[in-house]
């Protein structure tokens, strides 16, 4: 009886954590100013409250298939949810018409020296292998 | 009219009026990025913060300036019409929405005993679904079996719905070089980011176990939820992951038309084939002579399994072809 | 006594999240740019797929965290899809330089207008201060 109510308060202790680490994303969501503050806000959400949630909802279910699965729900989040962040910046990066006026970025280190035009011709076009 | 070029150029009532009288798309603006050059940026504020309906009174004042600006359209009964035809359009969808909210209000309510929808047919196909077709999952018993023809008309639909997009969509090879050309430099996909290696890193990882949850999701059809549906559009979505990555050049390999074109026709005739020996039963679908195995495991309810497989590998193509048609023309 | 307090918790939960979500759409409806409104879509199907999963477990019904692989898949794949669609159609409206070399084109250009802008601030001083001085 005690171990089950030190389960349930383990349990709620990990869903308080996570649920106010998604209060904390929509707050600085619709709080920040910048399409880049934004996604950093965002992203907390994606990976430490879905953490914190899914471990809750684990410890609920204890071990079974579906506490595999939702360890695999976490996994796929923590693979993926970066990737789409590196997405949406780099949108943004390219399509944001005022970032020159509030970031100083450095772009030596890249280098720009794409020469060739985008249509110069077909073979030039498919070459997107690595 | 003093302050009328303050915020109005941008508001969306502003926006309205322009559209009906045929000036600009509204989606045009409101939904793809705009590009606007250094004067515009200057001069435009943010049309997110203004309430659309705000300034409906002043339609009247914006309206009259509206028509002494306007010398294209000489002919007033053009006009006239023009803007007939754009309100009677909102006043008829909104008519609609009213009338099908009005509808939902007569619907019996979900899950109601007493509903028409709980007659005898449910209660035969639960109690004696399971000892008919031997799958444990009723509605995949159901649509495979029972149902089984329908669900080949779905299939078809979808094939042929690919075979339109298709005819429609495709930038054919031998239509000239101009044409093809020009096609060529109208396409976005030309400009957009290639070789990110974030995103191939992480595709590398997680499209082999996209893929095998698909599978999993079509062979287990008749055990637990899912199916051939739901488990094609899975398999599809890894393939459209898997293309974002690497490009057209690498999927090429293994994807072309010619691969799409004999996996679903083979897909489609094979269900053809299995399931219209209920032509010579006399309609009826569950004497197929096929043990239907134990209940619980892969290989039991006799053809569903292979049914499943084929629905599966149909909407997957079809889901990748419609991807592939819209991005780029072809496959 | 456990299983109403487990109730309580799923069902306290799952109201906050509806709030969260309509919270989360609210940006998706102002958000001035493209990439405001990806975030926003994102986030909510994030705080939607944390629902499935909670419901999954509140009616104990464990085919509801299929749902869930499933849902975050599809919204992964969308934001992928739509950041490279909207970036294709916006280097093409201004006609610029695929890959990396798109950013640095956009910051130079930025400097470029900026730098005018100075030269052209500047200008304007030295003109007053010639007018003051004569």
């Amino acid at each position: 009886m005690i171990l089950e109510w030190v389960r349930f308060i383990l349990a709620g202790g990990c869903f308080a954590v996570g649920i106010v680490f998604m209060i904390l994303s929509v707050f600085g969501v619709n709080r920040l100013h910048h399409a880049l503050n934004r996604m950093h806000a965002a992203a907390m959400g994606d990976t430490l409250g879905i953490l914190f949630v899914f471990l809750g909802l684990m410890l609920i279910r204890g071990f079974s298939m579906s506490s595999l699965k939702l360890f695999l729900v976490i996994l796929f989040f923590w693979v993926a949810s970066p990737v789409s962040g590196h997405m949406i910046s780099r949108l943004e990066a390219m399509t944001d018409e005022d970032l020159g006026e509030m970031a100083v970025l450095e772009f030596d280190a890249i280098g720009a020296d794409g020469e060739e035009s985008p249509i110069a011709g077909e073979e030039e076009l498919e070459h997107e292998s690595v | 009219m003093s302050r009328r070029r303050d915020n109005y150029e941008t508001s969306r009532w502003k926006k309205f009026l322009r559209w009906e009288a045929g000036e600009i798309d509204p989606l045009e603006q409101g939904v793809e990025i705009q590009v606007p050059s250094v004067r515009d940026r200057e001069k435009a504020s943010d049309p997110g913060d203004v309430f659309p309906f705000e300034d409906i009174e002043e339609s009247g004042m914006y309206g009259d300036r509206h028509e002494e600006d306007e010398a294209v359209l000489k002919s007033r009964g053009i006009r006239f019409f023009r803007r007939f035809y754009c309100v009677m359009s909102v006043i008829l969808c909104l008519g609609i929405i009213s009338v099908l909210l009005w509808t939902v209000l007569y619907l019996p309510p979900f899950g109601n005993a007493a509903n028409p929808a709980n007659n005898e047919v449910p209660m035969r196909y639960l109690e004696k679904g399971l000892e008919e077709t031997g799958a444990v999952n009723a509605v995949t018993g159901m649509i495979l079996d029972y149902r089984a023809f329908d669900t080949f008309g779905e299939s078809c639909v979808l094939f042929i719905a690919s075979c339109c997009v298709l005819a429609l969509l495709r930038i054919d090879a031998a239509s000239g070089d101009r044409e093809k050309k020009r096609l060529m430099d109208e396409n976005d996909r030309l400009f957009e980011p290639k070789n990110d290696i974030i995103l191939q890193k992480c595709a590398c990882v997680l499209v082999p176990f996209i893929f095998i949850f698909g599978i999993y999701i079509i062979l287990n059809g008749h055990l637990s939820p899912g199916g051939g549906f739901s488990g094609g559009a899975v398999l599809g979505s890894g393939l459209i992951l898997y293309l974002n990555a690497f490009g057209f050049k690498k999927t090429e390999r293994f994807f072309t038309e010619r691969v799409y074109r004999r996996v679903t026709v083979c897909a489609l005739s094979f269900y053809c084939l299995a399931k219209s020996y209920s032509f010579y039963t006399g309609a009826n679908h569950l004497e197929s002579g096929i043990p239907l195995g134990i209940p619980g495991h892969i290989l039991s309810s006799g053809l569903i399994l292979p049914l499943n497989i084929c629905v599966g590998l149909v909407v997957a193509c079809t889901m990748y072809a419609f991807y592939t048609l819209f991005r780029k023309g072809g496959m | 006594m456990t299983e109403q307090a487990y109730d309580i918790l799923l069902l306290g939960s799952l109201i906050i999240l509806a709030v969260l979500i309509i919270a989360s759409m609210i940006r998706s409806f102002l958000g001035p740019g493209i990439s405001d409104r990806i975030i926003a879509i994102n986030m909510t199907g994030t705080m939607v797929i944390t629902a499935i999963a909670i419901l999954s477990v509140f009616l104990e019904e464990d085919y509801l965290v299929d749902v869930c692989l499933i849902y975050a898949m599809i919204s992964f794949l969308g934001v992928v899809v739509l950041c490279k669609v909207y970036t294709g159609v916006y280097l093409q409206k201004k006609k610029l330089k695929p890959d990396f070399g798109a950013i640095a084109d956009n910051l130079t250009h930025q400097g470029e207008e900026c730098r005018e802008r100075d030269v052209r601030d500047n200008k304007g001083r030295h003109a007053a201060g010639e007018e003051d001085g004569k």
